[in-house]
């Protein structure tokens, strides 16, 4: 995806993925609002408090369609590389600041915050990975 | 994998892109196949023959 014009399944993955996190953010901005001047009570502040995270199974299923769509292969590889990378590195680093937390009362890092790690890594590591093949 | 890639490119004066094109695949793909740090899939492979006009074993061969 770096140097090259993006493929069709690319440019797709681009703009729902994109949309998914603008939704994202807007539900955040929404959901903190309400809770700081107008706080819901019983099942509505449940549900409310759940909304942000939907536009998450968005991402997600447009890395699905995107791994369904990629007619290149090797673009596939990388991606699913990447994202193999991500998943080994959000989990070290999230379990290594959970025993942070837990024995050196380190701050807090938010569970919703886990999501952004991820894909931080994944933007991080596909360039790298496809430099391995050059 | 080892294979003559580069060698029947040459003989067909494409480029790396040209092939890229006719395979439906990104210039990164060729590149990647070519320099045998990525192997292609079967169907892949017999997409390069057909295109090369010869046979799987005719492009790559089996260090092994």
């Amino acid at each position: 995806m770096l140097c090259t014009p993006p493929t069709p399944a690319v440019r797709r993955y681009n703009v729902r993925f994109i949309a998914s996190m603008l939704v994202y953010a807007a539900l955040i901005l929404l959901t903190v609002w309400t809770f700081k001047h107008r706080p819901p009570t019983g099942v509505l502040a449940w549900l409310l408090a759940i909304l942000p995270s939907l536009p998450i199974v968005g991402g997600l299923v447009a890395a699905g369609l995107y791994l369904v769509e990629e007619k290149d292969e090797f673009q596939r590889t990388i991606f699913v590389e990447s994202m193999l990378w991500s998943i080994g590195a959000t989990l070290t680093v999230t379990t290594v600041w959970g025993f942070l937390e837990n024995f050196l009362h380190v701050p807090h890092f938010d569970l919703y915050l886990v999501f952004p790690l991820f894909w931080f890594v994944v933007g991080v590591s596909t360039p790298l990975l496809k430099a391995r093949y050059r | 994998m080892k294979n003559r890639l580069r060698v029947l490119r040459a003989e067909r004066d494409w480029s790396q892109a040209d092939l890229a094109a006719r395979l439906e695949v990104s210039r990164q793909s060729v590149n990647a196949i070519e320099t045998g740090k990525f192997d292609p899939s079967l169907p892949l492979a017999f997409k390069l023959a057909r295109l090369f006009e010869t046979t799987i074993e005719g492009i790559f061969t089996d260090e092994n």
